[in-house]
């Protein structure tokens, strides 16, 4: 029997499709551009563990590439390096449980990260996330950088992970970390278990060493009293910019964020927003609840005595009117904030965002060089100022490590533009690579065989562990 | 920015890479996050299951970021027009969700520019779209039917107020044309129609890609009510209403004259106090919004304004109403013609959801109400699928 006849036995003949339209609505990384196309050969929706698991026999046993992946939106990537079969788990969308008292969540793979906030929001908890699309799901934002959206001062989505289900690529079903006892009384209560910790196996695997089919996630009580405050730097006091993003995260509060003012060039072009002031290149907002009203003031207080210290100056309304709905902004739907900078960049830039990179991972310290390393690349192949705005966007987390996008305005199909793209892209990576820069982006254009040279023993490690669980190799090939 | 509702997939060059894959246009969940402070106002909270087809097909290529991609590749060359891809072309049932969601890239038109350029290549529509391109052409209907059209009503075929009952008024349901026409002169309304030389409004034709053959029907009809002397072009179907309302300007420029749906025109006459309804109907009733009437034409208050005004009646709504309401599987009939089957499990859907709320549908289109009431008998579902029209004559007491 063939590979398609078997499949369509487990699934069911409406839910595999090898049609090559179909095929080619999933082989797209947004914000990579057009040109990274990565087509699998076969669709399947697989619904629940148990027919994941069948898949997996059967892929084993045809040595097929099988990729998982879930709505992917809001600029998460996701998709196969090496054809074969494409795993969609969106069906998978259940919460499976609310834990109101122990503040933790599980969830099936392919659930939103909106759709579980929401819930949470509900029973009084939140995700310290700020990935809150409708489209990212709770297993792909675990075991793909997905992109920096989802991180606060709390960390990054993974960082709120506890434990997982998942599928083997021998079809075994397991449970890792709190996961491993969830069936228990005690419920899913902490990840690390008797022994090492095997949460960190999948997440950022890209799905290589089994497939997620729940994740567990702690949560946050949900503050009742929340403020917005930003203050700007000019360029040259980059060091203080500096000093106030290591201090701040120090501080007990919700999150601390930093852009370059090109962020802004859109909407002071539409006069959506009053011109930023001319000294104003870096701006840092910073995200602060509490409990009590009082224990708001003092912590507005702190942060604007942070901030005065290093010589930031106050830029009122910002943070509050913008940054505070960011989630929004990002995602270009009914709101007339997004509605309006995605007509900016057709009618100013005619492209799209695209990322030069995602997720540069790197200690808070070394900002200011990074940052100038981007920009002394991003002059130099021209995509630094108008109309290209490459835009520096900067997640500070309380380990005191940053970690930064960086996009551009370009038209996929504009081949020129593309390849600065590329160019600036292979000159940074080599750069910040030698330092020992984390990349987290796994999918092109970072693909494995450069994500890997500056810690070559990890990988050799993972690589072994690869070659015990996969010896066929078909989960996710490419990435390790 | 330039209207993108008549564009070509030319016209989409620099927008088509614009979609940034949120997938708010048909995954699960509000459409727009929130700060962390509060929820989603109401108009930003879409119903968990927005697209039907994504539903249906589950497939990724079954949604308007599907599409968009598709027509992407299709206009850059890289892809070609294939079966498959014509099936999930055709397959969007055009309930406008994905418009209302994603004001910025307005996903839909896209779909629509590349089903022109479907037909401008020569290449075959799903069956049985060229049958019914065809009858429109040659009978001027989309039944295919050689007898001309016939108002139910023996009426003037010039006057002000002029009564386009389209299609499935016409040849299928003339008793939603009866009732139109009793109670608009029980208001007073000296009501005209082009009776046989009422023409298809082309909107099918729209919908199938031939916008050659909707702008002809348009010219057509608009030449014909003007010298009927119209002031006011009343219509019954909702598809109908959204041709001469939204696209017959875009084709002959600005009408002299109003287009109204029969709703709206209700709401207004019980307003001036020109109809009364006075004959009790009671029961719990839910409004099943027309795609074309709500999303496409955002009248969402005078249908309910009409159904409160009955004695007797308990109005109420479906958990997706409004802007958020459900297709009702017709898909803007093209879905209805092609995809029986598609067409039948989406009707399932909203009258079981309907069914949670109330004991009877109204629904304000000639062409949800029969396909809902039809789905409703087949499957036996035990809720009565009224129309509009129908239900406001009862409650004045007229017979139709």
């Amino acid at each position: 029997m063939d590979l398609m006849t078997e499949l369509k036995e487990i699934i069911g003949t409406e839910r595999v499709s090898d049609s090559a339209a179909i095929c080619q609505a999933y082989s797209y990384s947004c914000f990579l551009g057009m040109n990274w196309v990565r087509k699998p050969d076969v669709v399947v929706i697989a619904e629940t563990p148990e027919q994941v698991s069948r898949i997996l026999r059967l892929a084993n046993h045809h040595k097929v590439p099988v990729t998982p992946r879930g709505a992917a939106g809001q600029g998460g990537h996701g998709g196969p390096l090496q054809g074969g079969i494409l795993l969609d788990l969106t069906p998978m969308e259940k919460i499976i449980l609310i834990d109101t008292e122990n503040m933790k969540a599980v969830a099936e793979a392919g659930c939103s990260f909106f759709k579980l906030s929401q819930e949470l929001f509900k029973h009084g908890l939140m995700l310290p996330t700020a990935e809150y699309g409708p489209g990212p799901n709770v297993a792909a934002s675990a075991i793909t950088p997905v992109n920096a959206f989802g991180k606060t001062r709390y960390g990054r989505n993974i960082d709120l992970v506890e434990g997982f289900e998942a599928v083997l690529p021998d079809g075994e079903i397991i449970t890792v970390g709190s996961m491993a006892y969830a069936d228990k009384d005690f419920g899913p209560f902490y990840r690390y278990i008797t022994g090492p910790d095997l949460v960190g196996l999948f997440t950022q695997s890209n799905g290589a060493f089994g497939i997620v089919t729940k994740v567990a996630y702690r949560c946050l009580k949900r503050s009742p009293h929340w403020a917005f405050h930003s203050y700007y730097w000019p360029l040259s006091r980059i060091e203080e910019v500096k000093q106030t993003l290591l201090e701040g995260t120090a501080l007990e509060m919700f999150d601390v964020h930093v852009n370059d003012k090109y962020k802004y060039a859109g909407l002071e072009y539409i006069k959506l927003l009053p011109p930023l002031p001319e000294d104003c290149h870096f701006i840092v907002y910073f995200t602060v609840n509490a409990e009590t009203g009082e224990e708001l003031s003092i912590k507005e207080k702190a942060v604007h005595d942070l901030a005065q210290k290093y010589g930031g100056k106050l830029l009122p309304g910002l943070a509050e009117s913008f940054f505070a709905i960011w989630p929004t902004f990002f995602c270009p739907v009914s709101n007339p904030i997004a509605s309006a900078i995605s007509r900016v960049v057709l009618d100013v830039v005619k492209g799209n965002y695209m990322y030069i990179y995602d997720s540069l991972t790197y200690p808070t310290s070394w900002f200011p060089r990074v940052y100038q390393k981007l920009m002394e690349v991003g002059k130099k192949y021209d995509i630094w100022e108008s109309p290209r705005f490459a835009v520096f966007d900067g997640f500070a987390m309380k380990s005191q490590v940053m970690c930064s996008q960086t996009w551009a305005f370009v038209d996929y199909n504009d081949e020129y533009w593309v390849g600065q793209i590329q160019k600036c892209r292979d000159e940074f990576r080599e750069w910040f690579g030698e330092r020992g820069g984390v990349f987290q982006s796994m999918l092109p254009p970072l693909t494995p065989d450069y994500t890997w040279t500056n810690q070559p023993g990890a990988h050799q490690l993972l690589r072994i562990i690869k070659r015990a669980l996969d010896p066929n190799n078909i989960l996710s090939p490419g990435s390790f | 920015m330039m209207d993108l509702s008549q564009a070509k997939l030319e016209d989409f060059r620099e927008r088509l890479n614009l979609c940034l894959n949120c997938a708010a246009c048909f995954y699960r969940g509000p459409i727009v996050p929130h700060n962390w402070r509060e929820l989603p106002p109401p108009e930003w909270q879409a119903p968990s299951k927005k697209c039907p087809s994504f539903e249906y097909y589950r497939f990724r290529s079954h949604t308007a970021l599907g599409r968009l991609t598709l027509a992407a590749l299709v206009w850059r060359k890289d892809f070609p027009i294939s079966d498959d891809l014509i099936k999930i072309l055709y397959t969007c049932a055009g309930c406008n969700m994905c418009n209302e969601i994603c004001q910025t890239f307005l996903p839909l038109h896209s779909i629509l520019a590349l089903r022109e350029e479907v037909v401008e290549r020569g290449i075959a529509l799903p069956e049985p779209l060229p049958e019914m391109n065809a009858g429109i052409k040659e009978f001027h209907n989309i039944f295919g039917r050689k007898a001309k059209a016939k108002t139910p009503e023996k009426l003037p075929a010039e006057g002000e107020d002029m009564y386009f009952a389209g299609c499935y008024a016409n040849y299928r349901l003339p008793k939603t044309a009866t009732a139109t026409i009793r109670v608009l002169k029980a208001a007073g309304i000296n009501i005209a129609s082009l009776g046989e030389n009422e023409r298809c409004c082309g909107f099918l034709a729209r919908w199938s890609g031939n916008r050659a053959q909707a702008e002809k029907s348009a010219r057509y009809n608009v030449e014909a009510m003007k010298k009927a002397g119209a002031k006011r072009v009343i219509l019954s179907c909702a598809h109908g209403y959204h041709m001469w309302k939204n696209d017959y300007p875009r084709y002959v420029g600005q009408l002299p004259f109003e287009v109204i749906h029969v709703t709206e025109l209700l709401a207004k006459l019980l307003e001036e106090g020109k109809i009364a309804f006075r004959h009790e109907i009671n029961g719990k009733i839910t409004y099943h919004d027309p795609c074309f009437l709500g999303r496409h034409g955002k009248v969402y208050e005078q249908p309910r304004k009409v159904l409160k005004s009955i004695p007797g009646l308990e109005l109420v709504e479906m958990e997706r109403c409004g802007k958020w309401s459900y297709c009702c599987g017709a898909g803007a009939k093209v879905i209805l013609n092609c995809y029986p089957d598609f067409a039948r499990a989406v009707a399932k859907e909203r009258l079981r959801e309907a069914q949670q709320a109330a004991d009877t549908l109204v629904t304000a289109c000639p062409v949800c109400f029969e396909h809902l009431k039809k789905t409703a008998d087949q499957e036996a579902i035990r809720l009565k699928v009224r129309d509009l029209p129908t239900l406001a004559a009862e409650a004045m007491g007229i017979e139709w």
